[in-house]
């Protein structure tokens, strides 16, 4: 299938789908956060198989983030960014590990850094980072250099004196 | 061949020099056996010797291969890869630590045997390094352990880690290579700043509510 | 003395134990861990433990300009670092909307394919360290410095080269570097019928690679493994084909496949392309445009902005598929970036799987066979 194929087959089932182009092989699908597990499962019977990220945005000034799911597939050779938006006060979403078991790692990554429950997923235990008890670091308010000039030590002071 | 042969008869000169005046100590007092000689004659010998853990903690551990195999063959100094920190003198820290790894190196460099030494790599266990914003990696290595040479570059060229293994030689001959005995003897002030950033019991902001 | 042992023996206590499977373990390649829950010798349950290496890159470029950047992504990925390079630039490319001069891209192709065989070569030696050949890692890196010396003619270092930059390359190739290339290649392809003697064709080696932890066409698509990895198991895919980048739609070339999907396949599979590699430098060189521009004129670096949007590029690397995700909000820094690193899906995700069932010792010759890199994981 084409490109144009596969935009007009969304469409046509979700008619809320939201679909920007952005070069030959890719483009994106913006839906809202109920409808997230109805496109990538319509997505994974097309051939859609392969989950090559699963991330997210902080949209701070939005207040909203954007959890996105990339999918590509090994027939049509395209790029598929379905994204779905979530309120930044209450960041949850359901969880997507019964149609991708690689999903729960993803996710485990995503719950470390930005602090989203997926609804589902059993394994949100820390996972890269050392007794983390602060912000969830990814998120645009958690200020790095601050906290390494607190923590670690600000070294440049030192080294004027 | 030649020279080969020249820096064998030469390399041997020293030992006999050393040995002898390393032997008159012994003669002369009790406290110089126990506190200088017997450890100016130890020391001679452990330079020649070094055994280095075989833990990689960075992006330095990439020019390893290089020194350690044919081309480079840090094997000719007498320093070879070892696979058990109980049995090893170098610990190598190659690299950026991040907070994870401290605690690994910590404990790795508390399970090895006296002498031991430790040879940080580049700027970022200085300072940071390009790092010095991240929130995971540490800023100052000397607060946790001592460091007993530090290499520069990012990342060291094989050339400058041989040239670097052979500092410490100098220094350990000269006996100024102490770090393990620094931290016998700081224990506690070391203790106290691993602690601090290890056993972290509440959020450095207070801001910094997990979800 | 007897009590104790008729005690131990009755309660099986040590029958079951846990292993802290790196990072200080001479079989791990990388600062890694898997803590591996063992029954006398098989392992029945495998819990990666990643973060040793996390230096928080995404976080890191939100706060430095685009252009400075080009600095710190090669630290991503350590073995083969100009992959991070290529994918940033395109990244960038794409979202400005150019198109590179023809003999930038030729440059990239060659510097790409150097950089994959310098990581391919280190894989070699790696699965001659786990299984004891340590003939193997001396031929292999004493080979892989004849590539390090003509990147560091090319770009003035040896690991970390920072040479493909938005808009192209840094700068032309110097006189004599193409003729030293096709020296050290037509080297290094003599070499390869030496390795297959010592390694391919060694019956040690053979033997513990064959039935070594097989993987199947759907498991393979299922837990994202890409690559080497995915090609040794059947599936023809390739990114350099699928989706072209640099100059590899100019140029001919077919991937080789296998069917077992096993270590033996897997390291068949990437001996293989070693020489699809040779083949395209071979190429490259030969429909290089002989003059031209390198790098396209740039606006300033400090005030360099990006158009607002969103992308996500992807190259074949030597470990698989290697992808940023990038958000622009046209601001003079990134707004985020996210890395998909070569080896994620096999090292944190397909070993939990995979390992089970194997015994101790063959772990790290698994690590050497799927090239599992810590650093692209850890970000």
């Amino acid at each position: 299938m084409t490109q144009k194929e596969i935009s007009e087959k969304i469409k046509e089932n979700f008619p809320n789908a939201e679909i920007k182009i952005i070069d030959k092989k890719q483009f994106s699908v913006l839906v809202d956060k109920e409808q997230i597990i109805p496109v990538l499962a319509f997505l994974q019977n097309i051939d859609f198989k392969e989950l090559a990220i699963l991330t997210a945005v902080d949209w701070i000034d939005e207040n909203q983030f954007e959890i996105v799911y990339n999918v590509f597939s090994y027939s049509h050779y395209q790029q598929i960014l379905v994204k779905a938006r979530i309120d930044r006060n209450n960041p949850k979403i359901q969880s997507v590990i019964n149609l991708w078991d690689i999903a729960k790692t993803y996710e485990r990554d995503v719950h470390e850094f930005f602090g989203i429950e997926f609804i589902g997923n059993d394994e949100l235990k820390p996972f890269f980072l050392h007794n983390w008890l602060d912000l969830p670091p990814m998120r645009k308010d958690f200020d790095s250099l601050a906290y390494s000039n607190e923590v670690y030590g600000k070294f440049k002071e030192e080294r004027d004196k | 061949m030649v020279l080969e042969m020249a820096h064998g008869t030469f390399a041997c000169a020293t030992f006999n020099r050393d040995f002898i005046r390393g032997v008159d100590m012994l003669i002369t007092s009790r406290n110089d056996l126990r506190d200088n000689g017997w450890e100016r004659i130890l020391n001679y010998f452990r330079k020649k010797s070094m055994w280095m853990l075989h833990y990689c903690t960075g992006c330095g551990a990439m020019e390893l291969p290089p020194t350690m195999t044919s081309r480079w063959d840090m094997e000719r100094f007498g320093i070879g890869p070892m696979a058990t920190p109980r049995q090893a003198d170098l610990l190598l820290v190659t690299g950026y630590l991040s907070i994870k790894s401290l605690k690994r190196v910590i404990y790795t460099y508390e399970q090895m045997q006296d002498p031991k030494w430790l040879i940080a790599f580049g700027s970022c266990p200085l300072n940071g390094g390009i790092y010095y914003d991240s929130y995971t990696v540490i800023n100052r290595l000397a607060l946790y352990l001592p460091i007993d040479l530090s290499i520069e570059g990012c990342m060291p060229r094989p050339e400058a880690v041989i040239n670097g293994f052979n500092t410490l030689m100098k220094g350990i001959e000269k006996g100024t290579a102490v770090g393990y005995k620094k931290y016998k003897e700081n224990y506690e002030w070391y203790k106290k700043n691993q602690d601090a950033i290890l056993n972290r019991t509440k959020p450095v902001f207070d801001s910094g509510v997990k979800s | 003395m007897n009590e104790l042992l008729t005690f131990l023996g009755e309660e099986d206590r040590y029958k079951k134990y846990e292993l802290f499977f790196g990072p200080n373990h001479p079989g791990m390649n990388g600062n890694f861990s898997y803590i591996i829950t063992v029954e006398g010798h098989t392992i029945k349950r495998v819990d990666p433990d990643p973060g040793q290496l996390h230096r928080g890159f995404e976080k890191l470029v939100e706060h430095r300009l685009w252009m400075q950047n080009i600095s710190l992504i090669p630290r991503i990925c350590v073995p083969e670092p100009d992959i991070n390079e290529l994918v940033y630039s395109r990244c960038i490319e794409k979202l400005m909307g150019v198109e590179i001069p023809d003999r930038a891209k030729y440059i990239r192709t060659i510097v790409l394919e150097m950089a994959r065989i310098s990581a391919f070569l280190l894989g070699f030696s790696a699965i001659g360290g786990s299984t004891g050949l340590y003939t193997a890692s001396h031929w292999t890196i004493g080979d892989r410095d004849y590539l390090l010396d003509l990147f560091e003619w090319l770009t003035g270092a040896r690991v970390y080269h920072m040479y493909i930059i938005p808009g192209g390359v840094r700068r032309d190739l110097p006189e004599g570097w193409i003729e030293k290339l096709e020296e050290t290649v037509d080297y290094i392809e003599k070499r390869l019928s030496e390795y297959d003697r010592l390694i391919y064709n060694n019956p040690v080696i053979v033997q513990r690679l064959k039935g070594l932890a097989p993987i199947t066409q759907e498991d393979a698509v299922k837990y994202g493994i890409t690559g080497p990895n995915l090609r040794a198991t059947g599936i023809k895919y390739d990114t350099r084909k699928a989706v072209p980048y640099a100059a590899y739609e100019y140029l001919d070339f077919d991937i080789p496949v296998q069917s077992d999907g096993d270590g033996l396949a897997r390291a068949i599979q990437r001996r293989e392309e070693f020489e699809i590699s040779i083949s395209l430098i071979r190429q490259a060189i030969k429909k290089m445009p002989k003059k031209g521009k390198v790098r396209l004129d740039m606006p300033n670096p400090l005030k360099f902005r990006v158009p607002k949007g969103e992308v996500y590029v992807k190259v074949e690397s030597a470990r698989g598929e290697h992808g940023y995700y990038i958000v622009s909000d046209g601001d003079t820094k990134p707004f985020r970036m996210a890395v998909r690193g070569g080896s994620y899906t096999a090292g944190l995700v397909y070993a939990r799987k995979a390992l089970v069932g194997m015994r101790i010792e063959d772990v790290a010759l698994w690590m050497a066979t799927m090239d599992v890199c810590a650093p692209d994981f850890d970000r």
